[in-house]
Protein backbone atom coordinates (compact mmCIF):
# COMPACT_ATOMS: atom_id res chain seq x y z
CA UNK A 1 0.00 0.00 0.00
CA UNK A 2 1.27 3.46 -0.90
CA UNK A 3 1.03 6.00 1.94
CA UNK A 4 1.94 9.63 2.52
CA UNK A 5 4.79 10.02 5.01
CA UNK A 6 5.43 13.75 4.75
CA UNK A 7 3.66 16.93 3.68
CA UNK A 8 5.37 20.32 3.60
CA UNK A 9 3.75 23.60 2.68
CA UNK A 10 4.57 27.28 2.44
CA UNK A 11 2.67 30.46 1.65
CA UNK A 12 3.57 34.14 1.76
CA UNK A 13 3.36 34.33 5.57
CA UNK A 14 3.64 30.80 7.02
CA UNK A 15 5.17 27.38 6.48
CA UNK A 16 4.57 24.02 8.05
CA UNK A 17 4.77 20.26 8.20
CA UNK A 18 1.45 18.37 8.37
CA UNK A 19 2.45 15.11 10.06
CA UNK A 20 4.68 16.84 12.64
CA UNK A 21 1.78 19.29 13.13
CA UNK A 22 4.22 22.15 12.99
CA UNK A 23 3.40 25.65 11.68
CA UNK A 24 5.51 28.82 11.78
CA UNK A 25 5.30 32.38 10.54
CA UNK A 26 7.93 33.97 8.34
CA UNK A 27 8.73 37.46 7.11
CA UNK A 28 8.46 36.80 3.39
CA UNK A 29 10.00 34.57 0.75
CA UNK A 30 13.10 36.74 0.49
CA UNK A 31 14.17 35.87 4.03
CA UNK A 32 13.07 32.24 3.94
CA UNK A 33 16.28 30.79 2.48
CA UNK A 34 18.40 32.02 5.37
CA UNK A 35 15.63 31.15 7.83
CA UNK A 36 15.59 27.55 6.49
CA UNK A 37 19.38 27.37 6.72
CA UNK A 38 19.32 28.60 10.33
CA UNK A 39 16.65 26.08 11.28
CA UNK A 40 18.42 23.26 9.42
CA UNK A 41 15.44 22.74 7.13
CA UNK A 42 17.95 23.21 4.33
CA UNK A 43 20.70 20.93 5.62
CA UNK A 44 23.23 22.76 3.46
CA UNK A 45 22.94 25.91 1.29
CA UNK A 46 21.03 25.59 -1.98
CA UNK A 47 23.54 26.24 -4.75
CA UNK A 48 22.69 29.15 -7.07
CA UNK A 49 19.53 29.91 -5.08
CA UNK A 50 19.91 33.60 -5.92
CA UNK A 51 19.29 32.99 -9.60
CA UNK A 52 16.31 30.65 -9.12
CA UNK A 53 12.96 31.80 -10.45
CA UNK A 54 10.15 32.13 -7.90
CA UNK A 55 8.61 28.70 -8.58
CA UNK A 56 11.99 27.00 -8.19
CA UNK A 57 12.26 28.70 -4.79
CA UNK A 58 8.84 27.68 -3.55
CA UNK A 59 9.44 24.17 -4.92
CA UNK A 60 12.64 23.83 -2.89
CA UNK A 61 11.01 25.30 0.24
CA UNK A 62 8.09 22.87 0.27
CA UNK A 63 10.21 19.89 -0.80
CA UNK A 64 12.58 20.50 2.13
CA UNK A 65 9.63 20.69 4.53
CA UNK A 66 8.03 17.51 3.16
CA UNK A 67 11.29 15.56 3.45
CA UNK A 68 11.75 16.86 7.00
CA UNK A 69 8.15 15.86 7.80
CA UNK A 70 8.87 12.36 6.47
CA UNK A 71 12.03 12.15 8.56
CA UNK A 72 14.17 11.83 5.44
CA UNK A 73 17.62 13.29 5.78
CA UNK A 74 19.89 14.23 2.91
CA UNK A 75 23.33 15.63 2.39
CA UNK A 76 25.52 16.96 -0.37
CA UNK A 77 27.47 13.68 -0.23
CA UNK A 78 25.07 12.37 -2.88
CA UNK A 79 27.21 13.98 -5.54
CA UNK A 80 29.96 11.52 -4.77
CA UNK A 81 28.05 8.65 -3.26
CA UNK A 82 24.55 7.24 -3.49
CA UNK A 83 21.69 9.41 -4.61
CA UNK A 84 18.22 8.79 -3.26
CA UNK A 85 15.94 6.47 -5.28
CA UNK A 86 13.15 9.01 -5.18
CA UNK A 87 11.42 10.68 -8.11
CA UNK A 88 9.82 14.11 -8.32
CA UNK A 89 6.63 15.04 -10.15
CA UNK A 90 5.05 18.46 -10.24
CA UNK A 91 2.10 20.44 -11.41
CA UNK A 92 0.98 24.07 -11.28
CA UNK A 93 -1.44 26.48 -12.89
CA UNK A 94 0.71 28.43 -15.34
CA UNK A 95 3.82 26.34 -15.89
CA UNK A 96 6.72 28.72 -16.46
CA UNK A 97 4.76 31.55 -18.13
CA UNK A 98 6.23 34.29 -15.91
CA UNK A 99 9.78 33.07 -16.55
CA UNK A 100 9.07 32.84 -20.29
CA UNK A 101 8.00 36.49 -20.34
CA UNK A 102 10.93 37.63 -18.19
CA UNK A 103 13.48 35.82 -20.36
CA UNK A 104 12.07 37.09 -23.67
CA UNK A 105 11.63 40.67 -22.43
CA UNK A 106 15.25 40.67 -21.31
CA UNK A 107 16.34 39.39 -24.74
CA UNK A 108 14.30 42.02 -26.59
CA UNK A 109 15.49 44.78 -24.23
CA UNK A 110 19.09 43.78 -25.01
CA UNK A 111 18.41 44.65 -28.65
CA UNK A 112 18.08 40.96 -29.61
CA UNK A 113 21.83 40.68 -29.27
CA UNK A 114 22.24 38.17 -26.49
CA UNK A 115 19.77 36.18 -24.49
CA UNK A 116 20.66 35.29 -20.93
CA UNK A 117 21.19 31.59 -20.33
CA UNK A 118 20.43 32.03 -16.63
CA UNK A 119 16.92 33.17 -17.53
CA UNK A 120 16.47 30.72 -20.41
CA UNK A 121 16.92 27.65 -18.21
CA UNK A 122 13.73 28.56 -16.33
CA UNK A 123 11.64 28.53 -19.51
CA UNK A 124 10.89 24.85 -18.95
CA UNK A 125 8.15 23.92 -16.47
CA UNK A 126 10.31 21.01 -15.30
CA UNK A 127 13.27 23.20 -14.27
CA UNK A 128 12.05 23.94 -10.70
CA UNK A 129 11.70 20.19 -10.16
CA UNK A 130 15.21 19.69 -11.54
CA UNK A 131 16.62 22.32 -9.15
CA UNK A 132 15.02 20.42 -6.26
CA UNK A 133 16.29 17.07 -7.61
CA UNK A 134 19.83 18.43 -7.74
CA UNK A 135 19.74 19.84 -4.21
CA UNK A 136 18.08 16.83 -2.58
CA UNK A 137 19.82 14.20 -4.76
CA UNK A 138 16.64 12.70 -6.23
CA UNK A 139 17.53 10.21 -8.97
CA UNK A 140 14.08 8.83 -9.90
CA UNK A 141 11.67 10.00 -12.64
CA UNK A 142 11.28 13.77 -13.06
CA UNK A 143 8.35 15.29 -14.90
CA UNK A 144 5.96 18.20 -14.90
CA UNK A 145 2.31 17.56 -15.69
CA UNK A 146 -0.77 19.71 -16.04
CA UNK A 147 -4.25 18.34 -15.86
CA UNK A 148 -7.65 19.38 -17.13
CA UNK A 149 -9.27 18.60 -13.76
CA UNK A 150 -8.60 17.15 -10.28
CA UNK A 151 -5.06 18.50 -10.36
CA UNK A 152 -3.77 17.23 -7.03
CA UNK A 153 -5.50 13.85 -7.03
CA UNK A 154 -4.23 13.26 -10.57
CA UNK A 155 -0.69 14.20 -9.54
CA UNK A 156 -0.81 11.93 -6.49
CA UNK A 157 -2.23 9.12 -8.64
CA UNK A 158 0.73 9.35 -11.01
CA UNK A 159 3.17 9.41 -8.09
CA UNK A 160 1.50 6.33 -6.61
CA UNK A 161 1.63 4.39 -9.89
CA UNK A 162 5.28 5.32 -10.29
CA UNK A 163 6.08 3.48 -7.04
CA UNK A 164 3.81 0.56 -7.95
CA UNK A 165 5.60 0.25 -11.31
CA UNK A 166 8.94 0.22 -9.40
CA UNK A 167 10.16 3.33 -11.22
CA UNK A 168 11.39 4.56 -7.82
CA UNK A 169 10.96 3.49 -4.21
CA UNK A 170 9.54 6.87 -3.18
CA UNK A 171 8.09 9.93 -4.88
CA UNK A 172 7.87 13.62 -4.11
CA UNK A 173 4.71 15.20 -5.57
CA UNK A 174 4.84 19.00 -5.77
CA UNK A 175 2.27 21.67 -6.54
CA UNK A 176 4.26 24.90 -6.53
CA UNK A 177 2.96 28.34 -7.46
CA UNK A 178 4.72 31.68 -6.92
CA UNK A 179 2.54 32.48 -3.90
CA UNK A 180 2.23 29.07 -2.23
CA UNK A 181 3.40 25.50 -2.57
CA UNK A 182 2.76 22.07 -1.14
CA UNK A 183 4.72 18.84 -1.45
CA UNK A 184 3.91 15.22 -0.52
CA UNK A 185 6.27 12.31 0.14
CA UNK A 186 4.81 8.99 -0.98
CA UNK A 187 6.34 5.69 0.09
CA UNK A 188 5.40 2.02 0.19
CA UNK A 189 3.98 1.10 3.61
CA UNK A 190 6.10 -2.07 3.54
CA UNK A 191 9.29 0.01 3.37
CA UNK A 192 8.71 2.41 6.25
CA UNK A 193 8.43 0.21 9.40
CA UNK A 194 6.95 2.34 12.18
CA UNK A 195 7.08 5.71 10.51
CA UNK A 196 3.90 7.79 10.92
CA UNK A 197 1.85 8.05 7.76
CA UNK A 198 -1.48 9.10 6.31
CA UNK A 199 -3.54 7.07 3.87
CA UNK A 200 -3.35 8.35 0.31
CA UNK A 201 -7.14 8.28 -0.02
CA UNK A 202 -7.59 10.61 2.97
CA UNK A 203 -4.88 12.95 1.72
CA UNK A 204 -6.45 13.10 -1.75
CA UNK A 205 -9.86 13.87 -0.25
CA UNK A 206 -8.44 16.69 1.89
CA UNK A 207 -6.24 18.04 -0.89
CA UNK A 208 -9.11 18.69 -3.28
CA UNK A 209 -10.35 21.79 -1.43
CA UNK A 210 -10.96 24.96 -3.37
CA UNK A 211 -8.43 27.18 -1.63
CA UNK A 212 -4.89 26.64 -0.37
CA UNK A 213 -5.77 27.64 3.21
CA UNK A 214 -8.78 25.27 3.28
CA UNK A 215 -6.59 22.46 1.98
CA UNK A 216 -3.95 23.02 4.69
CA UNK A 217 -6.67 23.14 7.31
CA UNK A 218 -8.26 19.89 6.04
CA UNK A 219 -4.88 18.15 5.84
CA UNK A 220 -3.99 19.33 9.36
CA UNK A 221 -7.17 17.70 10.67
CA UNK A 222 -6.21 14.27 9.31
CA UNK A 223 -5.27 11.63 11.86
CA UNK B 1 0.37 -8.13 -17.38
CA UNK B 2 -1.60 -5.96 -19.80
CA UNK B 3 0.30 -5.39 -23.05
CA UNK B 4 0.43 -1.84 -24.42
CA UNK B 5 0.43 -1.65 -28.21
CA UNK B 6 0.76 1.12 -30.76
CA UNK B 7 -1.94 1.02 -33.42
CA UNK B 8 -1.32 4.21 -35.40
CA UNK B 9 1.31 6.90 -35.71
CA UNK B 10 2.40 9.64 -38.04
CA UNK B 11 4.66 12.69 -38.12
CA UNK B 12 5.68 15.83 -39.91
CA UNK B 13 9.35 16.74 -39.88
CA UNK B 14 11.70 18.97 -41.84
CA UNK B 15 11.81 16.22 -44.50
CA UNK B 16 8.07 16.72 -45.05
CA UNK B 17 4.73 15.11 -44.25
CA UNK B 18 4.60 11.50 -43.18
CA UNK B 19 6.69 8.84 -41.46
CA UNK B 20 7.70 7.31 -44.79
CA UNK B 21 8.98 10.68 -46.02
CA UNK B 22 11.13 11.01 -42.88
CA UNK B 23 12.34 7.42 -43.22
CA UNK B 24 13.31 7.94 -46.85
CA UNK B 25 14.93 11.28 -46.01
CA UNK B 26 17.14 9.66 -43.40
CA UNK B 27 18.07 6.87 -45.82
CA UNK B 28 18.99 9.47 -48.45
CA UNK B 29 21.78 10.49 -46.08
CA UNK B 30 20.99 14.15 -46.75
CA UNK B 31 20.20 16.52 -43.93
CA UNK B 32 16.93 18.49 -43.77
CA UNK B 33 18.59 21.19 -41.65
CA UNK B 34 18.43 24.40 -43.66
CA UNK B 35 18.76 28.20 -43.34
CA UNK B 36 16.18 29.80 -41.04
CA UNK B 37 13.96 32.28 -42.89
CA UNK B 38 11.46 32.94 -40.11
CA UNK B 39 13.41 35.46 -38.00
CA UNK B 40 16.75 37.30 -38.13
CA UNK B 41 19.66 35.11 -37.08
CA UNK B 42 22.69 37.36 -37.50
CA UNK B 43 23.22 37.67 -33.72
CA UNK B 44 22.58 34.00 -33.03
CA UNK B 45 25.05 31.15 -32.90
CA UNK B 46 23.68 29.66 -36.12
CA UNK B 47 21.41 30.55 -39.00
CA UNK B 48 20.34 26.94 -39.54
CA UNK B 49 17.54 24.77 -38.18
CA UNK B 50 15.39 21.88 -39.33
CA UNK B 51 12.25 23.81 -40.22
CA UNK B 52 9.16 22.30 -41.83
CA UNK B 53 8.74 23.62 -45.38
CA UNK B 54 5.71 25.88 -45.82
CA UNK B 55 5.17 26.93 -42.21
CA UNK B 56 4.95 30.68 -41.69
CA UNK B 57 4.09 32.98 -38.80
CA UNK B 58 0.36 33.66 -39.09
CA UNK B 59 -1.86 35.76 -36.83
CA UNK B 60 -4.66 33.20 -36.80
CA UNK B 61 -2.84 29.91 -36.41
CA UNK B 62 0.30 28.98 -34.50
CA UNK B 63 3.21 27.11 -36.06
CA UNK B 64 2.47 24.04 -33.97
CA UNK B 65 -1.19 24.01 -35.03
CA UNK B 66 -0.11 24.39 -38.67
CA UNK B 67 1.59 21.03 -38.19
CA UNK B 68 -1.01 19.32 -35.99
CA UNK B 69 -4.18 20.23 -37.88
CA UNK B 70 -3.27 18.59 -41.22
CA UNK B 71 -1.53 15.72 -39.45
CA UNK B 72 -4.60 14.79 -37.40
CA UNK B 73 -7.06 15.61 -40.20
CA UNK B 74 -5.49 13.01 -42.47
CA UNK B 75 -5.01 10.44 -39.72
CA UNK B 76 -5.24 6.93 -41.12
CA UNK B 77 -7.30 5.78 -38.15
CA UNK B 78 -10.40 7.22 -36.51
CA UNK B 79 -9.53 8.40 -33.01
CA UNK B 80 -12.11 6.88 -30.64
CA UNK B 81 -14.29 9.29 -28.64
CA UNK B 82 -13.09 7.88 -25.28
CA UNK B 83 -9.41 8.51 -26.05
CA UNK B 84 -7.39 10.17 -23.29
CA UNK B 85 -4.89 12.66 -24.75
CA UNK B 86 -1.36 13.29 -23.51
CA UNK B 87 0.33 16.29 -25.06
CA UNK B 88 4.12 16.44 -24.78
CA UNK B 89 5.83 19.73 -25.47
CA UNK B 90 8.51 21.97 -24.05
CA UNK B 91 7.20 25.31 -25.30
CA UNK B 92 4.03 24.64 -27.32
CA UNK B 93 2.60 27.83 -28.78
CA UNK B 94 5.54 29.95 -27.68
CA UNK B 95 4.96 32.60 -30.34
CA UNK B 96 2.10 33.98 -28.21
CA UNK B 97 4.72 34.96 -25.60
CA UNK B 98 6.87 36.53 -28.31
CA UNK B 99 3.89 38.54 -29.58
CA UNK B 100 2.92 39.63 -26.07
CA UNK B 101 6.41 40.94 -25.34
CA UNK B 102 6.72 42.64 -28.71
CA UNK B 103 3.31 44.32 -29.00
CA UNK B 104 1.55 43.57 -25.69
CA UNK B 105 -1.67 43.05 -27.62
CA UNK B 106 -1.88 39.34 -27.17
CA UNK B 107 -2.82 37.37 -24.13
CA UNK B 108 0.32 35.43 -23.13
CA UNK B 109 -1.85 32.79 -21.47
CA UNK B 110 -2.69 31.60 -24.97
CA UNK B 111 0.83 30.13 -24.96
CA UNK B 112 0.02 27.76 -22.09
CA UNK B 113 0.19 24.10 -23.14
CA UNK B 114 -3.27 23.62 -21.59
CA UNK B 115 -4.71 25.92 -24.27
CA UNK B 116 -2.97 23.87 -26.95
CA UNK B 117 -4.42 20.72 -25.39
CA UNK B 118 -7.92 22.25 -25.64
CA UNK B 119 -7.39 22.93 -29.34
CA UNK B 120 -6.19 19.35 -29.88
CA UNK B 121 -9.25 17.99 -28.08
CA UNK B 122 -11.52 20.00 -30.34
CA UNK B 123 -9.59 18.79 -33.37
CA UNK B 124 -9.81 15.14 -32.39
CA UNK B 125 -13.40 15.29 -31.14
CA UNK B 126 -12.57 13.24 -28.07
CA UNK B 127 -14.39 13.32 -24.73
CA UNK B 128 -12.31 16.08 -23.19
CA UNK B 129 -9.92 14.25 -20.88
CA UNK B 130 -6.22 14.77 -21.15
CA UNK B 131 -3.03 16.15 -19.68
CA UNK B 132 0.25 17.79 -20.64
CA UNK B 133 3.67 16.28 -19.90
CA UNK B 134 6.77 18.41 -19.96
CA UNK B 135 10.16 17.01 -19.11
CA UNK B 136 12.57 18.93 -21.31
CA UNK B 137 13.89 16.97 -24.31
CA UNK B 138 12.56 13.67 -22.97
CA UNK B 139 8.97 15.01 -22.80
CA UNK B 140 7.37 12.79 -25.42
CA UNK B 141 9.20 9.58 -24.57
CA UNK B 142 8.19 10.13 -20.95
CA UNK B 143 4.64 10.85 -22.18
CA UNK B 144 4.61 7.46 -23.93
CA UNK B 145 5.78 5.82 -20.70
CA UNK B 146 2.95 7.58 -18.78
CA UNK B 147 0.45 6.38 -21.37
CA UNK B 148 1.77 2.84 -21.06
CA UNK B 149 1.57 3.02 -17.27
CA UNK B 150 -2.03 4.28 -17.39
CA UNK B 151 -2.99 1.43 -19.72
CA UNK B 152 -1.09 -1.20 -17.71
CA UNK B 153 -2.87 -0.01 -14.56
CA UNK B 154 -6.30 -0.09 -16.30
CA UNK B 155 -6.96 3.63 -15.85
CA UNK B 156 -7.53 4.05 -19.61
CA UNK B 157 -7.28 1.62 -22.50
CA UNK B 158 -6.91 4.07 -25.38
CA UNK B 159 -4.48 7.01 -25.26
CA UNK B 160 -3.30 9.41 -27.93
CA UNK B 161 0.19 10.81 -27.33
CA UNK B 162 1.05 13.96 -29.24
CA UNK B 163 4.52 15.50 -29.35
CA UNK B 164 5.25 18.89 -30.88
CA UNK B 165 7.52 21.91 -30.80
CA UNK B 166 8.44 24.61 -33.30
CA UNK B 167 11.58 26.53 -34.21
CA UNK B 168 11.28 30.00 -32.68
CA UNK B 169 13.50 32.99 -32.02
CA UNK B 170 12.69 32.47 -28.32
CA UNK B 171 14.29 29.02 -28.21
CA UNK B 172 17.06 29.60 -30.76
CA UNK B 173 18.30 32.66 -28.85
CA UNK B 174 18.22 30.67 -25.62
CA UNK B 175 20.26 27.77 -26.94
CA UNK B 176 22.63 30.32 -28.53
CA UNK B 177 23.18 31.87 -25.12
CA UNK B 178 24.18 28.47 -23.79
CA UNK B 179 26.54 27.97 -26.77
CA UNK B 180 24.79 24.66 -27.41
CA UNK B 181 24.24 25.01 -31.16
CA UNK B 182 26.46 23.83 -33.99
CA UNK B 183 27.13 26.90 -36.19
CA UNK B 184 26.71 24.65 -39.24
CA UNK B 185 24.64 21.45 -38.83
CA UNK B 186 24.46 18.90 -36.01
CA UNK B 187 26.89 16.01 -36.44
CA UNK B 188 25.89 13.39 -33.86
CA UNK B 189 28.72 11.09 -32.71
CA UNK B 190 31.20 12.83 -35.02
CA UNK B 191 34.66 13.81 -33.72
CA UNK B 192 34.03 17.37 -34.93
CA UNK B 193 30.56 17.84 -33.50
CA UNK B 194 29.99 21.27 -31.99
CA UNK B 195 26.42 21.22 -30.80
CA UNK B 196 22.85 20.53 -31.76
CA UNK B 197 20.65 21.89 -34.54
CA UNK B 198 17.14 22.83 -33.50
CA UNK B 199 14.27 21.28 -35.37
CA UNK B 200 10.50 21.45 -35.45
CA UNK B 201 8.07 18.59 -35.79
CA UNK B 202 4.81 17.11 -34.65
CA UNK B 203 3.82 13.51 -34.28
CA UNK B 204 1.16 11.33 -32.76
CA UNK B 205 0.85 7.75 -31.59
CA UNK B 206 -2.35 5.98 -30.63
CA UNK B 207 -1.76 3.43 -27.88
CA UNK B 208 -4.22 0.79 -26.70
CA UNK B 209 -4.34 -2.23 -24.49
CA UNK B 210 -3.78 -5.34 -26.56
CA UNK B 211 -7.31 -6.43 -25.63
CA UNK B 212 -8.90 -3.21 -26.90
CA UNK B 213 -6.94 -3.38 -30.16
CA UNK B 214 -7.99 -7.00 -30.67
CA UNK B 215 -11.66 -6.18 -29.98
CA UNK B 216 -11.63 -3.56 -32.71
CA UNK B 217 -9.60 -5.73 -35.09
CA UNK B 218 -7.07 -2.92 -35.12
CA UNK B 219 -3.70 -3.67 -36.70
CA UNK B 220 -0.81 -3.45 -34.24
CA UNK B 221 2.48 -1.69 -35.06
CA UNK B 222 4.34 -2.90 -32.01
CA UNK B 223 4.45 -3.03 -28.24
CA UNK B 224 5.79 -0.65 -25.59
CA UNK B 225 7.40 -3.43 -23.57
CA UNK B 226 9.12 -1.50 -20.78
CA UNK B 227 10.63 1.74 -19.66
CA UNK B 228 12.98 3.36 -17.18
CA UNK B 229 13.11 6.99 -16.12
CA UNK B 230 15.86 8.56 -14.04
CA UNK B 231 17.40 11.89 -13.16
CA UNK B 232 21.11 12.68 -12.96
CA UNK B 233 20.50 15.13 -10.06
CA UNK B 234 23.75 16.71 -11.12
CA UNK B 235 23.50 19.86 -13.28
CA UNK B 236 20.69 22.00 -14.65
CA UNK B 237 21.81 21.96 -18.30
CA UNK B 238 24.59 19.40 -18.68
CA UNK B 239 24.35 15.63 -18.43
CA UNK B 240 26.19 13.57 -15.87
CA UNK B 241 29.58 13.01 -17.52
CA UNK B 242 29.80 9.31 -16.66
CA UNK B 243 26.41 8.35 -18.10
CA UNK B 244 25.35 6.72 -14.83
CA UNK B 245 21.85 8.22 -14.91
CA UNK B 246 21.13 6.91 -18.41
CA UNK B 247 22.73 3.57 -17.53
CA UNK B 248 20.28 3.24 -14.65
CA UNK B 249 17.34 4.19 -16.90
CA UNK B 250 18.30 1.48 -19.43
CA UNK B 251 18.76 -1.07 -16.65
CA UNK B 252 15.31 -0.22 -15.20
CA UNK B 253 13.74 -0.42 -18.67
CA UNK B 254 15.19 -3.89 -19.26
CA UNK B 255 13.84 -4.99 -15.90
CA UNK B 256 10.44 -3.45 -16.67
CA UNK B 257 10.34 -5.36 -19.99
CA UNK B 258 11.57 -8.53 -18.31
CA UNK B 259 14.40 -9.10 -20.76
CA UNK B 260 18.20 -9.29 -20.67
CA UNK B 261 20.35 -6.81 -22.54
CA UNK B 262 21.34 -9.41 -25.15
CA UNK B 263 17.75 -9.37 -26.47
CA UNK B 264 18.14 -5.78 -27.71
CA UNK B 265 18.99 -5.59 -31.41
CA UNK B 266 19.47 -1.87 -31.99
CA UNK B 267 19.42 1.50 -30.25
CA UNK B 268 17.86 4.80 -31.24
CA UNK B 269 20.08 7.19 -29.29
CA UNK B 270 19.24 10.74 -28.25
CA UNK B 271 22.42 11.75 -30.17
CA UNK B 272 22.05 15.52 -30.14
CA UNK B 273 25.49 16.33 -31.48
CA UNK B 274 26.67 18.13 -28.34
CA UNK B 275 30.06 17.03 -27.09
CA UNK B 276 28.83 16.04 -23.65
CA UNK B 277 25.53 14.36 -24.54
CA UNK B 278 26.94 12.01 -27.15
CA UNK B 279 29.92 11.08 -24.99
CA UNK B 280 27.68 10.44 -21.98
CA UNK B 281 25.37 8.25 -24.07
CA UNK B 282 28.16 6.10 -25.43
CA UNK B 283 29.52 5.60 -21.91
CA UNK B 284 26.08 4.48 -20.70
CA UNK B 285 25.50 2.20 -23.72
CA UNK B 286 28.96 0.66 -23.44
CA UNK B 287 28.43 0.08 -19.71
CA UNK B 288 25.19 -1.83 -20.34
CA UNK B 289 26.13 -3.76 -23.47
CA UNK B 290 29.89 -4.10 -22.84
CA UNK B 291 31.61 -5.80 -25.78
CA UNK B 292 28.33 -6.87 -27.43
CA UNK B 293 28.23 -4.10 -30.01
CA UNK B 294 24.91 -3.39 -31.70
CA UNK B 295 23.76 -0.75 -34.18
CA UNK B 296 23.25 2.68 -32.59
CA UNK B 297 21.91 5.64 -34.57
CA UNK B 298 20.68 9.21 -34.18
CA UNK B 299 18.11 10.90 -36.42
CA UNK B 300 19.08 14.42 -35.33
CA UNK B 301 21.62 15.00 -38.10
CA UNK B 302 18.64 14.72 -40.44
CA UNK B 303 15.69 16.32 -38.64
CA UNK B 304 17.46 18.32 -35.94
CA UNK B 305 16.57 18.26 -32.27
CA UNK B 306 12.80 18.61 -32.16
CA UNK B 307 12.74 18.98 -28.35
CA UNK B 308 9.33 17.92 -27.01
CA UNK B 309 8.57 15.94 -30.16
CA UNK B 310 11.94 14.18 -30.37
CA UNK B 311 11.24 11.09 -28.26
CA UNK B 312 7.94 10.31 -29.96
CA UNK B 313 9.37 10.65 -33.48
CA UNK B 314 12.24 8.40 -32.50
CA UNK B 315 9.84 5.78 -31.13
CA UNK B 316 7.86 5.85 -34.40
CA UNK B 317 11.08 5.49 -36.41
CA UNK B 318 12.17 2.69 -34.05
CA UNK B 319 9.00 0.72 -34.78
CA UNK B 320 9.61 1.16 -38.50
CA UNK B 321 13.21 0.07 -38.02
CA UNK B 322 12.05 -3.02 -36.08
CA UNK B 323 9.61 -3.84 -38.86
CA UNK B 324 12.27 -3.58 -41.56
CA UNK B 325 15.08 -4.99 -39.36
CA UNK B 326 17.36 -2.18 -40.46
CA UNK B 327 18.52 1.03 -38.76
CA UNK B 328 18.68 4.36 -40.58
CA UNK B 329 22.10 5.88 -41.18
CA UNK B 330 23.32 8.56 -38.79
CA UNK B 331 23.20 11.59 -41.08
CA UNK B 332 26.14 14.07 -41.02
CA UNK B 333 28.51 11.49 -39.54
CA UNK B 334 31.81 11.94 -41.35
CA UNK B 335 34.56 11.22 -38.84
CA UNK B 336 33.33 8.86 -36.13
CA UNK B 337 34.24 9.72 -32.57
CA UNK B 338 36.44 7.07 -30.95
CA UNK B 339 33.83 6.38 -28.27
CA UNK B 340 31.24 5.54 -30.95
CA UNK B 341 33.46 3.47 -33.24
CA UNK B 342 31.96 0.09 -34.02
CA UNK B 343 28.53 1.20 -32.76
CA UNK B 344 27.40 4.19 -34.84
CA UNK B 345 27.59 4.24 -38.65
CA UNK B 346 26.88 6.71 -41.46
CA UNK B 347 25.08 3.93 -43.34
CA UNK B 348 22.18 1.55 -42.52
CA UNK B 349 22.79 -1.51 -40.34
CA UNK B 350 20.74 -4.70 -40.32
CA UNK B 351 19.82 -6.61 -37.16
CA UNK B 352 17.75 -9.65 -36.21
CA UNK B 353 16.13 -8.96 -32.83
CA UNK B 354 12.48 -8.15 -32.12
CA UNK B 355 13.47 -5.63 -29.45
CA UNK B 356 14.92 -2.15 -29.75
CA UNK B 357 15.87 0.52 -27.24
CA UNK B 358 15.08 4.24 -27.57
CA UNK B 359 16.79 6.72 -25.25
CA UNK B 360 16.40 10.42 -24.54
CA UNK B 361 17.99 12.85 -22.10
CA UNK B 362 17.47 16.52 -21.39
CA UNK B 363 17.94 19.65 -19.31
CA UNK B 364 17.66 19.09 -15.60
CA UNK B 365 19.34 15.68 -15.99
CA UNK B 366 16.27 13.75 -17.16
CA UNK B 367 16.82 10.37 -18.82
CA UNK B 368 14.35 7.99 -20.41
CA UNK B 369 14.80 4.55 -21.91
CA UNK B 370 11.99 2.69 -23.65
CA UNK B 371 12.05 -0.91 -24.84
CA UNK B 372 9.97 -1.48 -27.96
CA UNK B 373 8.98 -4.84 -29.38
CA UNK B 374 7.47 -6.03 -32.61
Amino acid sequence: MIVVTGIGWVNHKEYGCIIEKDKKSHEGFNSLHSCFKNESIFLYPVKNFGRFDMISRTTCFCAALALKDAGISYSNDHKHAHKRDMGIMGTNEEGCLESNINYYKDYIDSGRILARGNLFVYTLPSTPLAEAAIHFGLSGPLLHMSFKENKLSSLLGFAKRSIIEKEATAMLAVNAEESDAISFVLENKDDISNKRSLTLENVIFAAEKSSFDEMISALSDLK
Amino acid sequence: MIKVVSVAADMVTSYGWGTDVCWEGLFSGKTAIRPIERFPTHNLQTGNAATVPGLTMKPDESLVMQMLRPLLDKSSIEIPYDTFIILATTNGDIEFVQRFVLDEENNPEKSLPDCLLDKIMLLTGTFGKGMVVSSACASSSIAVSRAASLIRNKVYDCILVIGCDCVSEFVTAGFSSLMALDPDVAKPFDKNRQGLSLGEAAGYMLLMSEERAAKGNTAVMGEVAGWGLTNDANHITGPSRDGSGLYQAIYTALKSAGIAENKIGSISAHGTGTVYNDSMEMKAIRSVFAENTLPVYSVKGGIGHTLGAAGLLEIIISFKSLDKKITPPTVNLFDIDEEAEGWVFPYPQTFESSYTLSTNSGFGGVNSALILKI
